[in-house]
Protein backbone atom coordinates (compact mmCIF):
# COMPACT_ATOMS: atom_id res chain seq x y z
CA UNK A 1 0.00 0.00 0.00
CA UNK A 2 2.84 2.39 0.87
CA UNK A 3 4.41 1.76 -2.56
CA UNK A 4 1.13 2.54 -4.35
CA UNK A 5 0.81 5.80 -2.40
CA UNK A 6 4.43 6.68 -3.13
CA UNK A 7 3.77 5.95 -6.82
CA UNK A 8 0.70 8.20 -6.79
CA UNK A 9 2.69 10.98 -5.11
CA UNK A 10 5.43 10.53 -7.73
CA UNK A 11 2.98 10.95 -10.61
CA UNK A 12 1.50 14.03 -8.95
CA UNK A 13 4.99 15.52 -8.68
CA UNK A 14 4.94 16.26 -12.41
CA UNK A 15 2.17 18.81 -11.77
CA UNK A 16 3.67 20.34 -8.62
CA UNK A 17 3.82 23.85 -10.09
CA UNK A 18 0.35 23.79 -11.72
CA UNK A 19 -1.13 26.12 -9.10
CA UNK A 20 2.01 28.31 -8.63
CA UNK A 21 0.97 31.58 -6.98
CA UNK A 22 2.51 34.55 -5.16
CA UNK A 23 0.88 33.69 -1.82
CA UNK A 24 1.98 30.09 -1.24
CA UNK A 25 4.32 29.57 -4.24
CA UNK A 26 4.30 25.76 -4.72
CA UNK A 27 2.60 25.12 -1.36
CA UNK A 28 -0.71 24.02 -2.89
CA UNK A 29 1.17 21.70 -5.28
CA UNK A 30 3.16 20.27 -2.38
CA UNK A 31 -0.07 19.52 -0.53
CA UNK A 32 -1.43 17.87 -3.67
CA UNK A 33 1.70 15.68 -3.92
CA UNK A 34 1.74 14.81 -0.22
CA UNK A 35 -1.97 13.95 -0.05
CA UNK A 36 -1.69 10.23 -1.00
CA UNK A 37 1.09 9.79 1.57
CA UNK A 38 -1.13 11.14 4.34
CA UNK A 39 -4.06 8.77 3.71
CA UNK A 40 -3.00 6.38 6.47
CA UNK A 41 -3.77 8.99 9.14
CA UNK A 42 -7.00 9.15 11.14
CA UNK A 43 -9.52 11.61 9.52
CA UNK A 44 -8.90 14.47 11.98
CA UNK A 45 -5.14 14.20 11.77
CA UNK A 46 -5.33 13.72 7.98
CA UNK A 47 -7.20 17.01 7.50
CA UNK A 48 -4.91 18.91 9.86
CA UNK A 49 -1.82 17.49 8.15
CA UNK A 50 -3.19 18.27 4.67
CA UNK A 51 -3.93 21.84 5.74
CA UNK A 52 -0.34 22.25 6.89
CA UNK A 53 1.12 20.54 3.80
CA UNK A 54 -0.63 23.09 1.54
CA UNK A 55 0.88 26.16 3.21
CA UNK A 56 3.68 28.33 1.80
CA UNK A 57 6.52 26.29 0.40
CA UNK A 58 9.18 26.79 -2.21
CA UNK A 59 11.68 24.45 -3.85
CA UNK A 60 13.08 23.55 -7.21
CA UNK A 61 10.27 21.54 -8.86
CA UNK A 62 12.44 18.47 -9.45
CA UNK A 63 13.51 18.40 -5.77
CA UNK A 64 10.15 19.43 -4.29
CA UNK A 65 9.38 15.74 -3.71
CA UNK A 66 11.99 15.74 -0.94
CA UNK A 67 9.95 18.42 0.83
CA UNK A 68 6.59 16.77 0.23
CA UNK A 69 7.92 13.35 1.28
CA UNK A 70 9.70 14.65 4.38
CA UNK A 71 6.70 16.69 5.57
CA UNK A 72 4.35 13.75 4.99
CA UNK A 73 6.67 11.36 6.82
CA UNK A 74 6.92 13.78 9.73
CA UNK A 75 3.11 13.93 9.93
CA UNK A 76 2.86 10.12 9.79
CA UNK A 77 5.46 9.79 12.56
CA UNK A 78 3.57 12.21 14.80
CA UNK A 79 6.32 14.82 14.92
CA UNK A 80 5.20 17.93 16.86
CA UNK A 81 3.56 20.63 14.71
CA UNK A 82 6.14 23.30 15.62
CA UNK A 83 8.93 21.02 14.41
CA UNK A 84 7.10 20.34 11.13
CA UNK A 85 6.71 24.08 10.53
CA UNK A 86 10.41 24.60 11.25
CA UNK A 87 11.24 21.78 8.82
CA UNK A 88 9.15 23.42 6.09
CA UNK A 89 10.98 26.71 6.57
CA UNK A 90 14.39 25.07 6.71
CA UNK A 91 13.92 22.99 3.54
CA UNK A 92 12.76 25.72 1.16
CA UNK A 93 16.14 27.43 0.71
CA UNK A 94 18.39 24.38 0.13
CA UNK A 95 15.89 22.57 -2.11
CA UNK A 96 15.70 25.69 -4.28
CA UNK A 97 19.39 26.50 -4.47
CA UNK A 98 20.60 22.91 -4.97
CA UNK A 99 18.04 22.34 -7.73
CA UNK A 100 18.82 25.61 -9.47
CA UNK A 101 22.53 24.86 -9.39
CA UNK A 102 22.25 21.23 -10.49
CA UNK A 103 19.47 21.53 -13.07
CA UNK A 104 18.81 25.07 -14.35
CA UNK A 105 22.47 26.12 -14.25
CA UNK A 106 24.03 22.68 -14.84
CA UNK A 107 22.33 19.67 -16.39
CA UNK A 108 20.00 21.66 -18.69
CA UNK A 109 22.42 24.20 -20.24
CA UNK A 110 25.12 21.52 -20.61
CA UNK A 111 22.85 19.23 -22.61
CA UNK A 112 21.32 22.15 -24.49
CA UNK A 113 24.77 23.39 -25.55
CA UNK A 114 25.86 19.92 -26.63
CA UNK A 115 22.63 19.58 -28.62
CA UNK A 116 23.22 22.90 -30.39
CA UNK A 117 26.74 21.75 -31.25
CA UNK A 118 25.40 18.43 -32.53
CA UNK A 119 22.73 20.15 -34.64
CA UNK A 120 25.31 22.43 -36.25
CA UNK A 121 27.36 19.33 -36.95
CA UNK A 122 24.49 17.78 -38.88
CA UNK A 123 22.91 15.80 -36.05
CA UNK A 124 19.45 17.06 -37.06
CA UNK A 125 16.31 15.91 -35.28
CA UNK A 126 18.15 12.87 -33.89
CA UNK A 127 20.34 15.14 -31.77
CA UNK A 128 17.20 16.79 -30.37
CA UNK A 129 15.64 13.39 -29.63
CA UNK A 130 18.80 12.32 -27.78
CA UNK A 131 18.69 15.57 -25.76
CA UNK A 132 15.06 14.91 -24.83
CA UNK A 133 15.72 11.32 -23.72
CA UNK A 134 18.97 11.96 -21.83
CA UNK A 135 17.69 15.11 -20.13
CA UNK A 136 14.52 13.41 -18.97
CA UNK A 137 16.35 10.30 -17.77
CA UNK A 138 18.14 12.59 -15.32
CA UNK A 139 15.02 14.63 -14.63
CA UNK A 140 12.76 11.67 -13.77
CA UNK A 141 15.50 9.95 -11.74
CA UNK A 142 16.07 13.13 -9.73
CA UNK A 143 12.35 13.53 -8.98
CA UNK A 144 12.10 9.89 -7.86
CA UNK A 145 15.26 10.10 -5.72
CA UNK A 146 14.04 13.30 -4.04
CA UNK A 147 10.62 11.89 -3.18
CA UNK A 148 12.06 8.64 -1.86
CA UNK A 149 14.72 10.46 0.14
CA UNK A 150 12.12 12.75 1.71
CA UNK A 151 9.80 9.86 2.55
CA UNK A 152 12.66 7.71 3.88
CA UNK A 153 14.48 10.33 5.97
CA UNK A 154 11.50 12.44 7.09
CA UNK A 155 12.65 15.30 9.36
CA UNK A 156 16.28 14.18 8.85
CA UNK A 157 16.05 14.77 5.07
CA UNK A 158 18.91 17.30 5.25
CA UNK A 159 21.19 14.24 5.52
CA UNK A 160 20.08 13.12 2.06
CA UNK A 161 20.91 16.54 0.65
CA UNK A 162 24.47 16.09 1.90
CA UNK A 163 25.01 12.79 0.09
CA UNK A 164 28.37 12.73 -1.72
CA UNK A 165 26.87 12.41 -5.20
CA UNK A 166 25.14 15.78 -4.87
CA UNK A 167 28.39 17.49 -3.95
CA UNK A 168 30.25 15.67 -6.73
CA UNK A 169 27.56 16.50 -9.28
CA UNK A 170 27.84 20.17 -8.35
CA UNK A 171 31.63 20.03 -8.70
CA UNK A 172 31.48 18.31 -12.09
CA UNK A 173 28.56 20.20 -13.61
CA UNK A 174 30.02 23.70 -13.10
CA UNK A 175 33.09 23.15 -15.30
CA UNK A 176 31.18 20.83 -17.66
CA UNK A 177 28.55 23.50 -18.31
CA UNK A 178 31.17 26.16 -19.00
CA UNK A 179 33.09 23.78 -21.28
CA UNK A 180 29.99 22.71 -23.23
CA UNK A 181 28.73 26.28 -23.67
CA UNK A 182 32.15 27.46 -24.76
CA UNK A 183 32.42 24.59 -27.24
CA UNK A 184 28.96 25.17 -28.72
CA UNK A 185 29.16 28.95 -29.22
CA UNK A 186 31.76 29.09 -32.04
CA UNK A 187 30.04 26.24 -33.85
CA UNK A 188 26.68 28.00 -33.67
CA UNK A 189 28.28 31.28 -34.78
CA UNK A 190 29.80 29.60 -37.82
CA UNK A 191 26.60 27.71 -38.65
CA UNK A 192 24.51 30.88 -38.38
CA UNK A 193 27.00 32.92 -40.40
CA UNK A 194 27.11 30.36 -43.22
CA UNK A 195 23.65 31.53 -44.33
CA UNK A 196 25.06 34.95 -45.28
CA UNK A 197 27.60 36.16 -47.81
CA UNK A 198 29.08 39.61 -48.53
CA UNK A 199 27.71 42.70 -46.72
CA UNK A 200 25.13 40.74 -44.64
CA UNK A 201 27.90 38.63 -43.15
CA UNK A 202 29.99 41.66 -42.17
CA UNK A 203 26.89 43.41 -40.79
CA UNK A 204 26.06 40.27 -38.81
CA UNK A 205 29.49 40.19 -37.17
CA UNK A 206 29.44 43.91 -36.31
CA UNK A 207 25.81 43.89 -35.09
CA UNK A 208 26.35 40.78 -32.94
CA UNK A 209 29.48 42.29 -31.35
CA UNK A 210 27.76 45.63 -30.63
CA UNK A 211 24.64 43.87 -29.31
CA UNK A 212 26.77 41.67 -27.03
CA UNK A 213 28.55 44.78 -25.73
CA UNK A 214 25.21 46.49 -25.04
CA UNK A 215 23.87 43.45 -23.18
CA UNK A 216 27.01 43.33 -21.03
CA UNK A 217 27.01 47.10 -20.49
CA UNK A 218 23.39 47.57 -19.43
CA UNK A 219 21.98 44.24 -18.21
CA UNK A 220 19.73 46.23 -15.86
CA UNK A 221 17.64 47.61 -18.71
CA UNK A 222 18.48 45.39 -21.68
CA UNK A 223 17.50 41.74 -22.06
CA UNK A 224 17.93 39.45 -25.05
CA UNK A 225 14.24 39.85 -25.86
CA UNK A 226 14.24 43.66 -25.71
CA UNK A 227 17.41 43.96 -27.73
CA UNK A 228 16.13 41.43 -30.26
CA UNK A 229 12.84 43.29 -30.67
CA UNK A 230 14.59 46.65 -31.08
CA UNK A 231 17.07 45.32 -33.64
CA UNK A 232 14.49 43.43 -35.67
CA UNK A 233 11.99 46.32 -35.69
CA UNK A 234 14.73 48.74 -36.84
CA UNK A 235 15.66 46.25 -39.56
CA UNK A 236 12.00 45.93 -40.54
CA UNK A 237 11.57 49.68 -40.93
CA UNK A 238 14.82 49.88 -42.90
CA UNK A 239 13.75 46.89 -44.98
CA UNK A 240 10.44 48.50 -45.93
CA UNK A 241 12.01 51.90 -46.71
CA UNK A 242 15.10 50.49 -48.49
CA UNK A 243 14.04 49.24 -51.93
CA UNK B 1 -2.86 25.28 -44.24
CA UNK B 2 -5.83 25.33 -41.85
CA UNK B 3 -4.98 21.79 -40.68
CA UNK B 4 -1.43 22.96 -40.05
CA UNK B 5 -2.77 25.92 -38.08
CA UNK B 6 -4.77 23.62 -35.81
CA UNK B 7 -1.79 21.30 -35.39
CA UNK B 8 0.42 24.25 -34.41
CA UNK B 9 -2.24 25.46 -31.99
CA UNK B 10 -2.34 22.06 -30.28
CA UNK B 11 1.46 21.87 -30.20
CA UNK B 12 1.81 25.44 -28.89
CA UNK B 13 -0.73 24.69 -26.15
CA UNK B 14 1.09 21.52 -25.05
CA UNK B 15 4.42 23.33 -25.12
CA UNK B 16 2.93 26.20 -23.09
CA UNK B 17 1.60 23.77 -20.49
CA UNK B 18 4.95 21.99 -20.27
CA UNK B 19 6.87 25.10 -19.24
CA UNK B 20 5.50 25.27 -15.70
CA UNK B 21 2.42 23.12 -15.04
CA UNK B 22 2.90 19.68 -16.58
CA UNK B 23 5.19 17.75 -17.06
CA UNK B 24 8.24 20.09 -17.34
CA UNK B 25 10.02 17.67 -19.68
CA UNK B 26 11.54 20.48 -21.77
CA UNK B 27 9.03 20.22 -24.62
CA UNK B 28 8.95 23.98 -24.06
CA UNK B 29 12.66 24.26 -24.78
CA UNK B 30 12.93 26.09 -28.15
CA UNK B 31 15.19 23.48 -29.73
CA UNK B 32 12.58 20.78 -28.95
CA UNK B 33 9.50 22.91 -29.72
CA UNK B 34 11.03 24.11 -32.99
CA UNK B 35 11.92 20.59 -34.11
CA UNK B 36 8.43 19.33 -33.27
CA UNK B 37 6.86 22.23 -35.18
CA UNK B 38 9.15 21.46 -38.12
CA UNK B 39 8.05 17.82 -38.04
CA UNK B 40 4.37 18.87 -37.95
CA UNK B 41 4.86 21.14 -40.97
CA UNK B 42 7.14 18.75 -42.85
CA UNK B 43 10.06 21.19 -42.70
CA UNK B 44 12.46 19.96 -40.03
CA UNK B 45 15.22 22.21 -41.38
CA UNK B 46 13.25 25.39 -40.61
CA UNK B 47 12.29 23.96 -37.23
CA UNK B 48 15.91 23.30 -36.33
CA UNK B 49 17.15 26.67 -37.60
CA UNK B 50 14.56 28.62 -35.60
CA UNK B 51 14.92 26.20 -32.69
CA UNK B 52 18.64 26.98 -32.47
CA UNK B 53 18.00 30.71 -32.81
CA UNK B 54 15.41 30.83 -30.01
CA UNK B 55 17.50 28.46 -27.88
CA UNK B 56 20.18 31.18 -27.95
CA UNK B 57 17.61 33.70 -26.72
CA UNK B 58 16.66 31.16 -24.02
CA UNK B 59 20.26 31.14 -22.76
CA UNK B 60 19.58 34.69 -21.60
CA UNK B 61 17.12 33.36 -19.00
CA UNK B 62 17.59 31.53 -15.71
CA UNK B 63 14.02 30.63 -14.67
CA UNK B 64 14.53 30.67 -10.90
CA UNK B 65 11.77 31.35 -8.39
CA UNK B 66 9.35 34.14 -9.21
CA UNK B 67 11.50 35.80 -11.88
CA UNK B 68 9.76 37.30 -14.90
CA UNK B 69 10.86 35.95 -18.24
CA UNK B 70 9.62 35.70 -21.83
CA UNK B 71 8.14 32.41 -22.96
CA UNK B 72 10.05 31.06 -25.94
CA UNK B 73 8.31 27.64 -26.38
CA UNK B 74 5.02 28.63 -28.07
CA UNK B 75 6.94 31.53 -29.64
CA UNK B 76 9.22 29.07 -31.44
CA UNK B 77 6.23 27.03 -32.63
CA UNK B 78 4.64 30.21 -34.01
CA UNK B 79 7.91 31.32 -35.61
CA UNK B 80 8.30 28.01 -37.45
CA UNK B 81 4.71 28.36 -38.68
CA UNK B 82 5.52 31.91 -39.77
CA UNK B 83 8.61 30.83 -41.70
CA UNK B 84 6.51 28.40 -43.68
CA UNK B 85 3.60 30.80 -44.17
CA UNK B 86 5.83 33.61 -45.45
CA UNK B 87 7.69 31.32 -47.86
CA UNK B 88 10.50 33.87 -48.26
CA UNK B 89 14.09 32.94 -49.16
CA UNK B 90 15.25 34.83 -46.03
CA UNK B 91 12.02 34.47 -44.04
CA UNK B 92 13.86 33.64 -40.81
CA UNK B 93 14.10 37.30 -39.75
CA UNK B 94 10.43 38.11 -40.13
CA UNK B 95 9.50 34.80 -38.47
CA UNK B 96 11.77 35.74 -35.55
CA UNK B 97 10.06 39.11 -35.23
CA UNK B 98 6.66 37.41 -34.86
CA UNK B 99 8.20 34.87 -32.48
CA UNK B 100 9.74 37.55 -30.26
CA UNK B 101 6.42 39.38 -29.96
CA UNK B 102 4.74 36.07 -29.09
CA UNK B 103 7.45 35.41 -26.47
CA UNK B 104 6.77 38.81 -24.91
CA UNK B 105 3.02 38.16 -24.82
CA UNK B 106 3.72 34.72 -23.33
CA UNK B 107 5.79 36.30 -20.55
CA UNK B 108 3.03 38.77 -19.71
CA UNK B 109 0.45 35.97 -19.74
CA UNK B 110 2.51 34.06 -17.14
CA UNK B 111 2.29 37.03 -14.77
CA UNK B 112 -1.47 37.26 -15.27
CA UNK B 113 -1.81 33.52 -14.65
CA UNK B 114 0.15 33.78 -11.40
CA UNK B 115 -2.06 36.65 -10.22
CA UNK B 116 -5.22 34.68 -11.09
CA UNK B 117 -3.87 31.68 -9.19
CA UNK B 118 -3.05 33.91 -6.21
CA UNK B 119 -6.61 35.27 -6.16
CA UNK B 120 -8.03 31.72 -6.30
CA UNK B 121 -5.74 30.58 -3.47
CA UNK B 122 -6.75 33.55 -1.32
CA UNK B 123 -10.43 32.71 -1.82
CA UNK B 124 -9.84 29.02 -1.06
CA UNK B 125 -7.53 29.77 1.89
CA UNK B 126 -9.96 28.80 4.70
CA UNK B 127 -10.90 25.52 2.97
CA UNK B 128 -7.20 24.71 2.47
CA UNK B 129 -6.48 25.38 6.13
CA UNK B 130 -9.31 23.01 7.09
CA UNK B 131 -7.62 20.28 5.03
CA UNK B 132 -10.47 20.09 2.51
CA UNK B 133 -9.05 17.67 -0.08
CA UNK B 134 -11.76 18.53 -2.63
CA UNK B 135 -10.88 22.22 -2.50
CA UNK B 136 -7.18 21.40 -2.82
CA UNK B 137 -7.65 19.19 -5.88
CA UNK B 138 -10.05 21.67 -7.55
CA UNK B 139 -7.67 24.55 -6.94
CA UNK B 140 -4.70 22.64 -8.30
CA UNK B 141 -6.45 21.42 -11.46
CA UNK B 142 -8.00 24.83 -12.03
CA UNK B 143 -4.47 26.24 -12.11
CA UNK B 144 -3.46 23.66 -14.72
CA UNK B 145 -6.63 24.42 -16.69
CA UNK B 146 -5.87 28.15 -16.68
CA UNK B 147 -2.35 27.41 -17.90
CA UNK B 148 -3.73 25.22 -20.69
CA UNK B 149 -6.01 28.06 -21.81
CA UNK B 150 -3.11 30.51 -21.50
CA UNK B 151 -0.92 28.38 -23.77
CA UNK B 152 -3.74 28.13 -26.32
CA UNK B 153 -4.39 31.87 -26.19
CA UNK B 154 -0.72 32.83 -26.58
CA UNK B 155 -0.35 30.47 -29.56
CA UNK B 156 -3.55 31.78 -31.12
CA UNK B 157 -2.39 35.38 -30.80
CA UNK B 158 0.94 34.37 -32.34
CA UNK B 159 -0.79 32.67 -35.28
CA UNK B 160 -3.00 35.74 -35.79
CA UNK B 161 0.18 37.85 -35.86
CA UNK B 162 1.52 35.50 -38.54
CA UNK B 163 -1.60 36.04 -40.67
CA UNK B 164 -1.47 39.84 -40.24
CA UNK B 165 2.25 39.95 -41.05
CA UNK B 166 1.78 37.80 -44.15
CA UNK B 167 -1.04 40.03 -45.35
CA UNK B 168 0.46 43.46 -44.71
CA UNK B 169 4.22 43.24 -44.11
CA UNK B 170 5.49 40.52 -46.46
CA UNK B 171 4.32 42.32 -49.65
CA UNK B 172 5.97 45.56 -48.52
CA UNK B 173 9.34 44.01 -47.74
CA UNK B 174 12.16 44.21 -50.28
CA UNK B 175 14.53 41.31 -50.87
CA UNK B 176 17.32 43.37 -49.29
CA UNK B 177 15.04 44.09 -46.34
CA UNK B 178 14.41 40.39 -45.85
CA UNK B 179 18.12 39.77 -45.56
CA UNK B 180 18.57 42.72 -43.23
CA UNK B 181 15.87 41.30 -40.95
CA UNK B 182 17.59 37.92 -40.91
CA UNK B 183 20.90 39.56 -40.07
CA UNK B 184 19.29 41.53 -37.22
CA UNK B 185 17.52 38.45 -35.79
CA UNK B 186 20.62 36.26 -36.00
CA UNK B 187 22.93 38.88 -34.50
CA UNK B 188 20.53 39.51 -31.60
CA UNK B 189 20.26 35.76 -30.93
CA UNK B 190 24.04 35.28 -31.00
CA UNK B 191 24.56 38.27 -28.69
CA UNK B 192 21.86 37.04 -26.28
CA UNK B 193 23.35 33.53 -26.28
CA UNK B 194 26.87 34.80 -25.64
CA UNK B 195 25.78 37.26 -22.93
CA UNK B 196 23.63 34.61 -21.24
CA UNK B 197 26.52 32.16 -21.34
CA UNK B 198 28.90 34.61 -19.73
CA UNK B 199 26.33 35.50 -17.05
CA UNK B 200 25.73 31.82 -16.26
CA UNK B 201 29.40 30.87 -16.16
CA UNK B 202 30.47 34.05 -14.37
CA UNK B 203 33.90 35.58 -14.20
CA UNK B 204 35.14 33.24 -11.46
CA UNK B 205 36.74 29.83 -11.40
CA UNK B 206 34.77 28.39 -14.34
CA UNK B 207 35.91 31.03 -16.79
CA UNK B 208 38.96 28.94 -17.73
CA UNK B 209 36.66 26.05 -18.66
CA UNK B 210 34.63 28.39 -20.85
CA UNK B 211 37.85 29.56 -22.52
CA UNK B 212 38.95 25.94 -23.07
CA UNK B 213 35.57 25.16 -24.60
CA UNK B 214 35.79 28.19 -26.87
CA UNK B 215 39.21 27.12 -28.13
CA UNK B 216 37.93 23.59 -28.78
CA UNK B 217 34.81 24.89 -30.52
CA UNK B 218 36.81 27.27 -32.71
CA UNK B 219 39.19 24.47 -33.73
CA UNK B 220 36.34 22.07 -34.54
CA UNK B 221 34.38 24.77 -36.40
CA UNK B 222 37.49 25.64 -38.42
CA UNK B 223 38.25 21.99 -39.24
CA UNK B 224 34.65 21.23 -40.23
Amino acid sequence: MARVRLGAAFLRLFTVQASWNYERLIGVGTGFVAEPLLRGLAPDRYRAALGRASRYFNAHPYLSGAGAGALARAEMDGVPVEQIERLRGALAGPLGSIGDRLVWAGWLPTLSALTLAAVTWGGGATAVAVFFIVYNAGHVALRWWALRAGWHYGPRVAAALQEPWIRRAGQVLGPATALALGFALPMVVQWSGDAFRGWPRITLAVAAAVAFGLLRWRPDILSGLRLGLVLVVIALVAGVLWP
Amino acid sequence: MIAHGWALLVLGTIVGLDLVSFPQMMLARPIVAGTLAGLVLGDVGAGLRLGVLFELFQFDILPVGATRYPEYGPATVVAVGAAQAFALPFGLGLATLVGLFTAMIGGVSLQILRRLNTRAVTVAGPALERGDVGALVRLHFAGAGRDLLRGALVTTIGLVLVAITREFVVPALSHRGERLLSVAATSAALAAGAAGTLRLVGLGTHLKWLAAGLVGGIVVAWLV
